[in-house]
């Protein structure tokens, strides 16, 4: 199992928060290393969320929630 | 009329109250909308453009005009609009789409109207031009007095409409002044990428009109060459380009991350300079400049608050306004 | 399950799989070039192709549209990114006089294909001057054609097809359903699974994105949402509502909206645009000049009604075509009916 973890570089700033706006793969379904999985939202700024690894996308932050760098948002199992 | 020394303590009192004002809405515009950000969220919703870094442009220029004077703005009007003694509290209550707010709701920041003041202002990039010189042709055909000041941008100098313009006021000598404020940036495009020569003002040859760059965004400077402008335009009716330097330091509009900026175009803040030079030559003290931030401040939190507390117009209201009354 | 995408997305997909292949596309717009244009069309164009293929340009819209179309007589295909369409009218010659017309005029000896994507719509609170839908206003011209994708599949499929078409092809966008980031999270039903390789979805062919018998709702770019939405609402009482995706104005799939509107015998037209002069006056015209027979009730039309849209949320969200209008106007066609 690899866990999905906002990088910490993601953004800059260490008192910004961010939320994931959509997910790009439903949950369970099959990813591959490198795929864009995810957008976040920064303020105004799009980031995007690759997967690091690949196998079946378990999901564990629904999109419009508060998110943090470093925080467990998904895993692949 | 030469620079004294209440004139210069008023331009920086306009400067402070523009920049509470814009300080205090982008508190406010970021109020729900986090964690997602929508244009449509909170209180303040819709694009906002704010005049950080401009507020010379508009204490300056309007030092030198009279109440006749009229003026058409931008989509960044709020230190033109505050400058000219448009009704701060109604519209602040614009801005948050109130009943109470100086259209009704019906405008929002872009669309800034108060015919006290002779002021308008229009989302539409560089259309501010035609309707200032049919401004000053009106006024003309009416012989009463008044010259025509459109604000613009750097940007918008490279429209249509203001080559069009420009050239009908050179041909019929109308009262008119183009106030090019040039913060070097149009959304993401510099000046440099947009624009084949380096200063506007230089194009008032091609049209017979007068040209003046101001490069120091500082209102002692920019005042003395709107007085120059609006001279030449009372006496002559011939019209002027003043080109003035000025900052965009709020970005183009509410989360615009500039990442586009290189380093060393960063843009200063024009206010503390003018502050510690009205403080050198005697004009403030630290106490009665201190005096004129808190009063600003007081005054746009009381606004602010205004604003907050009025109702919302009534949704059959929309069908307000689209025709004037009374038929032929 | 294969990959969500956002319709800004999908469409940046196909325009990059056909500028890799095709030295003919270049991208040209205000600030396409750092900033991806306002709404996303060109994000990372900039980078990849450089500022000869993706042109940064002044805010002279009659100049660089009117370039375009020179280009595209010329052999290139330009791609115009105009971000909201109440611009249009600073350039509305070069779409009404020029690019439309040039190939009619000159017995086909000169074609002009280039694609001008525009951002339509309001409901954000950006007032009178940056909400308007105006699709009726370019989908008049003839000799353009205009389509108005809804879902990321199509989004996709459309922009390569407009950038095949040896046409000038207007490609709309709706604001709201675009999926880039500043709108909001993206709306549910524009995201689809988009398949990686490419496709087109060709014009002319309206959408069925849900099936229904007591009633048709027509609606198309962001009218497509609210109807869905409302399909749902309607579906709780017990009316089964069908909605059509008109999905392209120009040309327009009357046959496919005809067989439509006759499996219910009932029509609503979700429309952003103004009422009167509009899509929506089209469409019940379309489907009764065949035959009025087909109806069981008078058509509803749900619009912009002919006002200039109010900044205040409290004034916008009331005329816009929203859901709850659009299943009250469906109520009105299914009691009307016999």
């Amino acid at each position: 199992m690899t866990e999905v973890r906002v990088p910490l570089d993601m953004w800059a700033e260490d008192d910004k928060t961010g939320s994931i706006v959509v997910w790009l793969y439903p949950d369970g379904a099959a990813v591959k290393e490198g795929d864009l999985i995810a957008e976040i939202l920064v303020e105004k700024t799009t980031l995007e969320l690759y997967a690091p690894a690949t196998g079946t996308l378990q999901i564990s932050v629904e999109p419009e929630v508060v998110i943090d760098k470093g925080q467990l948002v998904a895993n692949i199992v | 009329m030469p620079l004294t020394a209440e004139m210069r303590r008023e331009m920086y009192r306009q400067m402070v109250r523009s920049r509470a004002f814009d300080d205090a809405v982008i508190g406010l515009y970021w109020v729900g909308k986090t964690p997602i950000f929508a244009f449509a969220n909170g209180p303040l919703p819709g694009e906002l453009h704010c005049s950080n870094g401009a507020e010379p442009v508009g204490a300056g220029v309007c030092a030198a005009l009279d109440a006749d004077d009229m003026i058409t703005a931008d989509h960044r009007p709020h230190h033109v609009a505050i400058a000219r003694g448009v009704d701060i509290v109604k519209m602040t209550a614009e801005l948050l789409g109130k009943k109470t707010g100086l259209s009704q709701g019906k405008g929002g920041h872009m669309h800034i109207y108060d015919t006290a003041v002779n002021f308008a202002s229009s989302g539409i990039i560089a259309e501010g031009m035609g309707p200032a010189a049919g401004m000053a042709l009106a006024r003309r055909l009416q012989k009463r007095p008044g010259v025509a000041v459109t604000f613009l941008g750097e940007g918008a100098a490279n429209q249509g409409a203001f080559h069009e313009v420009l050239n009908l006021v050179g041909v019929m000598k109308l009262p008119f002044v183009a106030v090019v404020q040039d913060n070097e940036w149009g959304v993401s495009t510099s000046k440099k990428e947009s624009t084949a020569i380096a200063r506007n003002s230089d194009r008032a040859g091609a049209y017979g009109l007068a040209g003046e760059y101001v490069d120091s965004n500082d209102p002692d400077d920019i005042y003395l060459a709107a007085e120059r402008a609006m001279t030449r335009a009372r006496t002559s009716g011939g019209g002027t380009i003043l080109e003035l330097r000025t900052a965009r330091l709020a970005g183009h509009f509410m989360g615009d991350q500039q990442a586009y900026i290189p380093e060393q175009m960063k843009q200063s803040d024009p206010i503390p300079p003018y502050r510690a030079k009205l403080i050198r030559d005697g004009v403030l003290t630290e106490g009665t400049a201190a005096e004129i931030d808190a009063a600003a401040t007081a005054e746009i939190a009381a606004a602010v608050q205004q604003a907050m507390d009025a109702p919302y117009p009534d949704a059959s209201e929309a069908f307000d306004h689209v025709f004037a009354m009374g038929d032929a | 399950m294969s990959r969500i995408l956002t319709m800004a997305r999908a469409g940046r997909e196909a325009l990059d799989w056909e500028m890799e292949r095709r030295d003919e596309i270049f991208v040209l717009g205000e600030d396409v070039y750092n900033f991806g244009g306002i709404f996303g069309t060109a994000d990372g164009f900039g980078a990849k192709y450089g500022p000869e293929r993706v042109i940064n340009t002044p805010i002279s819209e009659t100049g660089f549209i009117g370039m375009a179309a020179g280009a595209a007589m010329a052999g290139m295909h330009p791609v115009i990114d105009l971000a909201y369409i109440d611009f249009i009218g600073v350039c509305y010659n070069v779409l009404l006089n020029t690019a439309s017309k040039t190939h009619y005029m000159s017995a086909g000896q000169v074609r002009v294909p280039m694609t001008l994507m525009i951002g339509t719509g309001g409901g954000y609170n950006n007032a009178a001057q940056h909400s308007q839908a105006l699709h009726a206003t370019v989908a008049h011209i003839p000799g353009v054609k205009v389509v108005y994708p809804s879902n990321a599949y199509d989004a996709k499929g459309m922009m390569h097809a407009a950038l095949r078409d040896p046409n000038f092809v207007i490609y709309l966008t709706h604001k709201g359903t675009a999926g880039v980031g500043f709108m909001g999270p993206p709306i549910k039903t524009t995201l689809s699974e988009v398949p990686e390789e490419p496709y087109t979805v060709p014009f002319g062919k309206i959408a069925i994105p849900r099936e229904g018998s007591d009633v048709t709702i027509v609606g198309l770019g962001m009218s497509v949402h609210e109807s869905l939405k409302a399909a749902d609402e309607l579906a709780k009482e017990g009316i089964s509502a069908q909605v059509v995706d008109l999905r392209c104005l120009s040309p327009l799939d009357r046959d496919g909206l005809f067989a439509a509107v006759s499996k219910t015998g009932r029509l609503v037209v979700a429309d952003e645009d103004y009422l009167s002069y509009g899509v929506s006056g089209e469409v019940i015209a379309s489907v009764v000049e065949r035959d009025p027979r087909v109806l069981r009730s008078a058509p509803v039309r749900v619009c912009t009604p002919d006002i200039p849209i109010p900044f205040s949320r409290s004034m916008e969200q009331a005329i816009l075509p929203l859901a709850g209008r659009i299943a009250e106007a469906a109520r009105t066609a299914v009691k009307g009916g016999a």
